[in-house]
């Protein structure tokens, strides 16, 4: 009597526990979340799109058939990020889900705009379901919402068009590179470095960009495409750095990998094209009176990717030559983008934290003017050794031949 | 007592995991922040020379349990007063511990779930461990040694080969000088988690091989420390020093940067895993020590009596201590270092030793 009085105790006070978890959310309620788009609205508002996946319409493999689109983008307003993330809830018939979320896109207006870009990256940060390795962009000459609502060609989910996008691009061109929520915060909080964002435009008919006779061209009407580097100062963007300047600003970060160098060859311009595929910079202070000075080094190794000049490429002078010539160009081009960037009076090259790591009594009597004053009459020395190893699979250029 | 015995191994595995439990889960030594590891190796050597002072009276009573040869040093009733709050002190850690991982996961993935759920299902499991008896315990933690050795390999290799790790995050090393390093010593890592091996003075009576002891326990403290010391370094490497100090809990925020080859991403669940049974088995020690301690000072011949009452008191302990988690923490840093873990660490063992080293003298030249 007394067992199965034990027994029945303990059958009843185990259905609390295997009637399946508290938390539990189930698939069909769930609405990912793609990507955020964060402009500035009336009144100072956050105007937040989101982009929901719409799972049913990505593997079926009718692009634009009318049908059914990938994605469905809801908008919603709020004071705060957290207020018309519950606003939107109204739009929506499921609960959404962050956990997914790739891309956040702000706008230019809210980025310029030190307290609405500051207040939202609080609300990124502290919530568990948000992944901070979140990849974010300003939308320049668009508004984020035009972004967001964009569909692609290639992949069905425009979300991973830009961070794949994004990922090739920091390693094939070296214009642009990835950067996440949480390296923009700690740019924004560190003082030895600045935070760059990757601008990102909407180019073509921004009208047609956001319905389904967008796809069904070969050369959609519009298209989204990374562009330039935007500059954070203290929180709020200041500049663009056009993307002709903007590979230098990659190089000294040490992410650029490979890249194209064009050459001028015996006064033939666009003669030559050296691509390097791996790349390594090196950035060390020296003191010289008390006042740092920055030595960058970059290194490089590379092949020749065309040759549009008659030339002896099996000459290994000529070859030196070439490398020689891709130093000069390259530390052409960093130090004029070092140029620029003191200008805009702003550290993004992380040369703060390299004097900080270094010496850190000097770092502390410097810190505070840092940006303003001894960053823009820092001497900056730029040193590069090229090396081409290779020239594809074919020796010398059929320019060699001709006129023979 | 017990009639329980463990091997010098097990009692290893059970003062690693012990150790290393909460820990990795929040960071000791943040105050210090990229000098942390300092702290922490600092923290390990204090701990090595408070440990000397439990062995010495372990090798003076070396079948006795705390709460028993508190009564012979210092007299019946004082004894059993200061055993008695020996209790008290560990069931109140247990249950701190039990907040913690409470925390840990109400704060992370099961935000809805109220606290006192998941800490009645973990006391629950708890209570039948103890209840089973000790040797189960130590062989349970034998097992997971393992587990939770392979999982923390996987985690570095996962960790380093993401790329993630920035050594330049370390430097400068002693920015500020050595002094903020030492304040962190004294405050935060001496205590915790090295000066809570006081606990095992409560344990080592169950070793079966008492010549084992020194080396067992040395051993097991200074793997333990290397692998926090280690974890540190990685959690300041990987999250700079802001966001070390910033996080809630910095593993497992480095955890949740591991993205390698697009598909082995958010693997935070698997190491929440790791971590529970970490905490596992500190609150089951705390727990231990308070029945067998209880046991004793009331003399009860069945201690299995007291498993379930003891187990009600953490578990609701748990919940009251701290309404939320920032007077937790609060309470933790200040009310506990000064008021609890110095006296009961550190104060109270040193004044037996002294005491315990003249009664012994005493006998060793008294005449018959």
């Amino acid at each position: 009597m007394k067992k199965w009085l034990l027994v029945i105790l303990v059958l009843i006070m185990s259905m609390p526990i295997l009637s399946a978890c508290w938390n539990q959310k189930e698939l069909t309620d769930l609405a990912f979340v793609m990507a955020l788009g964060i402009d500035k609205g009336e009144d100072d508002l956050y105007h937040v799109s989101f982009q929901l996946v719409n799972p049913g319409n990505v593997s079926t493999g009718t692009t634009g058939g009318g049908q059914g689109l990938p994605i469905a983008v809801y908008k919603s307003n709020g004071r705060t990020i957290t207020e018309a993330a519950r606003n939107a809830t109204k739009e929506v018939s499921r609960r959404l889900y962050y956990a997914h979320t790739n891309l956040v896109v702000v706008s230019e207006e809210v980025a310029r705009d030190r307290t609405l870009m500051l207040n939202m990256l609080d609300a990124f940060a502290r919530d568990p379901e948000f992944r901070t390795t979140t990849e974010i962009v300003i939308a320049r000459d668009s508004s984020a919402e035009e972004i967001v609502t964009t569909l692609t060609i290639l992949d069905k989910l425009p979300v991973t068009k830009v961070t794949k996008e994004l990922k090739f691009t920091e390693a094939m061109k070296g214009e642009n590179m990835s950067i996440s929520i949480d390296e923009l915060i700690d740019g924004i909080v560190g003082n030895g470095k600045d935070p760059i964002l990757n601008g990102y435009q909407l180019i073509g008919m921004k009208e047609e960009a956001n319905k389904a006779t967008n796809l069904q061209k070969t050369t959609t009407d519009a298209f989204l495409s990374a562009d330039g580097l935007a500059v954070i100062k203290d929180g709020a963007m200041i500049d663009w750095i056009e993307s002709k300047k903007s590979r230098g600003v990659i190089w000294i970060l040490n992410k650029a990998k490979s890249t194209d160098i064009t050459l001028k060859w015996n006064g033939k311009k666009n003669a030559l094209s050296i691509v390097p595929i791996r790349s390594k910079t090196k950035v060390s202070p020296v003191f010289k009176n008390g006042k740092p000075v920055i030595n960058i080094k970059i290194e490089n190794e590379g092949w020749v990717s065309e040759a549009n000049t008659p030339i002896e490429l099996m000459d290994p002078k000529t070859i030196e030559k070439i490398e020689k010539l891709t130093e000069k160009a390259i530390k052409k081009e960093v130090q004029s983008t070092v140029k620029e960037v003191k200008r805009l009076k702003c550290d993004i090259f992380g040369f703060g934290d390299v004097v900080h790591k270094a010496n850190p009594e000097l770092w502390k009597k410097l810190k505070g003017d840092w940006n303003n004053n001894y960053f823009a009459d820092l001497e900056v020395n730029v040193k590069v050794d090229s090396y081409v190893r290779r020239e594809g699979v074919r020796t010398n250029p059929f320019w060699s031949d001709i006129n023979k | 007592m017990e009639k329980a015995k463990i091997s010098g191994f097990q009692l290893f595995v059970l003062i690693v995991l012990f150790e290393m439990g909460s820990a990795l889960l929040l960071s000791p030594g943040s105050e210090a922040k990229q000098d942390a590891w300092i702290a922490i190796l600092f923290g390990l050597a204090g701990g090595i020379i408070v440990f000397f002072i439990y062995y010495r009276l372990y090798m003076y009573y070396p079948d006795l349990p705390l709460t028993s040869y508190l009564q012979k040093i210092i007299g019946k009733w004082f004894g059993k007063f200061i055993g008695f709050l020996y209790i008290v002190y560990f069931i109140y850690i247990a249950s701190r511990v039990l907040r913690d991982f409470g925390e840990l996961l109400t704060t992370t993935i099961y935000n809805s779930t109220p606290l006192f759920v998941i800490n009645t299902l973990m006391v629950v499991t708890i209570i039948y461990g103890i209840h089973k008896g000790f040797e189960v315990l130590a062989r349970v933690c034998e097992i997971y040694f393992g587990v939770v050795y392979i999982t923390a390999i996987f985690g570095m290799f996962l960790i380093t080969f993401s790329g993630l790790i920035h050594l330049g995050n370390l430097t400068p090393i002693l920015e500020d000088g050595l002094k903020p390093v030492i304040k962190t010593f004294f405050k935060t890592t001496l205590t915790f988690p090295f000066g809570e091996m006081v606990v095992f003075t409560m344990l080592l009576p169950f070793l079966n091989d008492k010549k084992k002891a020194k080396i067992v326990c040395l051993g097991g403290m200074i793997l333990a420390g290397i692998n926090i010391t280690i974890t540190t370094i990685v959690n300041i490497s990987v999250l700079g020093v802001g966001l070390f100090q910033r996080s809630t809990f910095p593993l497992l925020s480095t955890i949740g940067r591991i993205q390698i080859a697009d598909f082995l991403e958010r693997l935070d669940v698997l190491f929440m895993l790791y971590l529970i049974i970490g905490g596992f088995f500190k609150i089951t020690i705390f727990y231990y020590a308070a029945v067998a301690g209880a046991a004793d000072i009331f003399q009860f011949k069945n201690q299995r009596k007291l498993v379930f009452p003891i187990g009600m008191i953490i578990l609701f302990g748990s919940i009251t201590i701290a309404s939320n988690f920032a007077e937790f923490i609060r309470e933790g840093t200040v009310f506990v270092t000064i008021f609890l873990s110095w006296p009961f660490q550190i104060i109270i063992p040193s004044i037996l030793l002294i005491i315990a080293f003249f009664r012994n003298r005493k006998k060793k030249t008294s005449p018959a």
